[in-house]
């Protein structure tokens, strides 16, 4: 009913691949367009921007570039925390070393360095496949990050190791360091995560997506049509990398403000692909679904102890979220294996023919 | 989607409107970490923390008469969730007790915007001390460069000169195993001793036989030790295994846990620890806390933890904060202060013999007093030794040589203050020091 498609007929090719054919698709865009654009900024706390709704969209990015490499190209990447490392250490060796840059322009440079760094890791990728290359970028993960360690360049010789993000303007208003507003920050990063989005989903239905999407599904196979593998690899990775180098240039100029080279350790990687999974590989939407559950679900249920009034101790609360959290991840998979997102388009297609299902 | 967001932002209001409407109270929440890789050394502390404030809300009814609210946030030693916190804390927080290295730096910059003094007491970054730039930000009574510079004082003592030794430095592979490096340095080239660093990274805590078989190869006189969590047993154990002579090791106050030393028990006779605190089981305020608090069932603590370096730790934490709160009612005559006020009180903590007895702390803290200029206060310390069963003094009050390092303290400031540039400074404060 909700969904019905009677009546939306579609007279041309192009209308028929456009990117909403079903006419409720875009009305539900416009309406999360709305909640985002306007709504949620408008009404949220400086702890909503800074606990919800920024990480989400970035950890959605992050998990978006991993979903593209091992969602759309079938190649496992335990990598995925040095690469955002790559990004954020990028950035602020740019800006460091010209202040006069724009730092949106550095942030959106900065997935070139770790896109360039990615393929460099996704040369075994040719050869290798499956575990064996999940290893290959395990071992990315574990030097990149001994070198953001031992490579004092990188943080500017600072005692503590650590970068700090300095305060960086675009036409007069703050937009990084410790002055900025969360408000300002919230709609960099949106207008940044929704161009990646968009280019992401057009990437995807194009040519470069059908070759990825081949080689996933079985490589020899996609050999034999003629296509070419070091291409579609090497493409996935440096496209992928790129991405997660934005969303980790964020990760740390919009959202953390400070960060130590441990931060782009193992737990990361996991995390960025926990979201991946969870979401559903080889989706775009699941990233943000995924990331929701994942990154904004604890904070809310850490606040409903108290809000409830319910006197628990702080450590109680951690170790029942932690509970909670994992149960649902447990759950959700058991109901749909292939991630929210498949459970999004399931509820969606039975809406489409409700009340007559075959 | 949507649902959930929204179920997320109305208990957001929900849990702000919740928290306005508790009566007069000082809120002070402590990021704790009861949960997580370092529980272990957390837990103690804030027992120790949380018992004290129990105790002056149970005896003297809060600080100034009223009752402070010290409310923990978990944060299991995650910079993630200790920001976290601190969003969902600083609304009406007269302090930050942030209570790691990592949630220190992501803190640190926004204390300008936020204009809440940040209590680090015994951590976080050591040119802190230099309050005409941190002006929010306060590692009273010691910092880890005063450290450095007692544990050199200390052996320089024990055995005359040390040119021509060799001293190891082994430390956790973080911004705060690397902080004490620069006055190390600096302490090698006028002394004349060899310093060579050892990193343990955070994933070779438990297992640092690769350092030791370096140490051992390498035949250093001592071995000073910046270790924090898992890391501390792992090098005690180590040091027992190898037969490193303990008299030898000595750690920075972070790696004196008893927990750790229990673990090796007699075999740990030796090992020394600088301290700036020490447990008195004789001292007044631990019959304060056991009549107010442990005998009402209010505590999480237990006796053993009672009697241990950590816990002391952790009452002498509160106490400085508790004293920073009696300054600043005293100055500004109003009970209920707020952050900036609090802020002035910590610069103004005068922590005498006299006062110390008052509070019933005796012996388990140096005197020591800060001012708008110096926001450390370098109160010096003791060195611990364990005996086996437990840490005893084994030196007179040591106090650091400020001096030495002055010129860094204000180097590094004046470095940090033009990488976050625009960095607001303490101008009133300049007439003094």
């Amino acid at each position: 009913m909700l969904y019905r498609t009677a009546g939306q007929f579609k007279t041309s090719y192009k209308s028929d691949q456009a990117l909403f054919p079903i006419k409720q698709d875009a009305f539900l865009l416009g309406i999360i367009g709305l909640f985002v654009l306007a709504i949620f900024p408008l009404t949220a706390s400086e702890f909503a921007f800074q606990t919800m709704l920024i990480p989400v969209m970035i950890y959605a990015l992050a998990a978006l570039g991993l979903n593209i490499l091992t969602g759309y190209a079938g190649q496992l990447s335990l990598g995925t925390g040095a690469f955002m490392g790559v990004g954020a250490y990028a950035c602020y060796k740019m800006v460091t070393l010209m202040p006069w840059m724009n730092p949106l322009v550095a942030i959106l440079l900065s997935g070139v360095f770790s896109a360039g760094v990615g393929v460099l890791f996704g040369i075994p990728s040719l050869r290798i496949k499956g575990f064996y290359l999940a290893i290959a970028t395990l071992a990315a993960q574990f030097f990149l990050v001994w070198l953001f360690e031992k490579w004092a360049w990188l943080y500017n010789y600072n005692a503590s190791g650590a970068i700090q993000v300095p305060n960086l303007t675009v036409f007069g208003g703050y937009v990084t360091g410790p002055q900025a507003d969360s408000i300002v920050q919230y709609y960099v990063v949106l207008g940044i995560v929704a161009l990646m989005t968009m280019l992401c989903i057009n990437l995807t239905r194009g040519n470069l997506g059908r070759t990825w999407k081949a080689t996933r599904d079985m490589d020899i196979a996609a050999e034999l049509i003629g296509i070419n593998l070091m291409k579609s690899k090497l493409t996935a990775f440096a496209i992928s990398s790129y991405i997660v180098g934005v969303a980790g240039a964020l990760y740390v100029f919009m959202w953390k403000g400070a960060a130590e080279p441990n931060l782009f350790d193992i737990p990361l990687s996991f995390q960025v692909l926990f979201i991946a999974i969870i979401g559903g590989l080889g989706s775009v939407l699941g990233n943000y679904l995924g990331a929701i559950l994942i990154v904004g679900l604890p904070v809310v249920l850490n606040l409903v102890p108290a809000t409830l009034g319910l006197a628990i101790s702080s450590a109680m609360v951690e170790h029942l979220n932690i509970m909670i959290v994992g149960s649902l991840i447990v759950f959700f998979l058991i109901v749909e294996p292939h991630g929210l997102n498949q459970l999004w388009r399931l509820i969606r297609e039975k809406l489409i023919i409700w009340p007559f299902p075959h | 989607m949507r649902q959930m967001t929204k179920l997320a932002l109305a208990a957001v209001v929900a849990g702000v409107t919740a928290g306005a409407a508790i009566a007069q109270e000082l809120y002070a929440p402590n990021l704790a970490y009861r949960t997580g890789p370092f529980a272990a050394t957390g837990i103690p502390l804030m027992n120790g923390q949380a018992d004290y404030l129990s105790m002056l809300n149970a005896r003297d009814g809060g600080v100034g008469g009223i009752p402070v609210n010290a409310e923990e946030c978990e944060t299991g030693y995650s910079t993630e969730k200790g920001v976290d916190c601190d969003e969902k804390t600083k609304g009406k927080a007269i302090v930050t007790q942030p209570w790691s290295t990592g949630i220190t730096l992501q803190v640190l910059p926004k204390t300008n915007v936020d204009e809440i003094p940040i209590l680090a007491p015994g951590y976080g970054f050591s040119p802190m001390m230099d309050g005409k730039t941190f002006q929010w930000a306060f590692n009273a009574p010691s910092g880890y460069w005063d450290a450095a510079d007692m544990i050199v004082q200390y052996l320089e003592g024990k055995d005359g000169d040390l040119s021509g030794k060799k001293i190891v430095h082994l430390h956790l592979d973080h911004p705060y195993g690397k902080e004490p490096l620069p006055v190390l340095e600096a302490l090698a080239a006028a002394k004349g001793f060899e310093l060579l660093p050892i990193p343990v990274g955070l994933k070779e805590m438990q297992n640092q036989s690769a350092q030791w078989l370096q140490i051992r190869r390498e035949r250093p006189d001592y071995v000073i030790m910046w270790g924090w969590g898992a890391m501390n047993a792992g090098a005690i154990t180590e040091a027992v295994k190898t037969k490193f002579n303990m008299e030898n090791f000595i750690g920075v106050w972070w790696a004196g846990h008893d927990a750790d030393l229990k673990l090796v028990g007699a075999e740990g006779k030796g090992y020394k620890s600088i301290s700036w605190s020490f447990p008195n089981p004789d001292a007044p305020v631990m019959a304060d806390i056991k009549k107010h608090v442990v005998d009402m069932g209010k505590s999480q603590s237990n006796p053993e933890e009672m009697s241990g370096v950590f816990y002391s730790r952790g009452i002498v934490i509160s106490a400085i904060l508790a004293e920073g709160i009696t300054a600043a009612q005293d100055h500004f005559g109003t009970a209920e202060i707020n952050a900036s006020q609090l802020r002035w009180g910590l610069e103004n903590i005068n922590m005498t013999e006299e006062r110390i007895s008052e509070l019933g702390l005796d012996g388990m803290v140096p005197p020591f007093s800060t001012s708008c200029a110096n926001h450390t206060g370098n109160s010096g310390g003791w060195m611990l030794e364990w005996d086996g069963d437990k840490f005893v003094k084994v030196s007179d009050l040591l106090t650091p040589n400020t001096d030495g390092y002055a010129d860094l303290v204000a180097d590094k400031a004046a470095e940090y203050a033009t990488s976050n540039a625009p960095w607001p400074m303490n101008e009133e404060c300049s007439a003094e020091s």
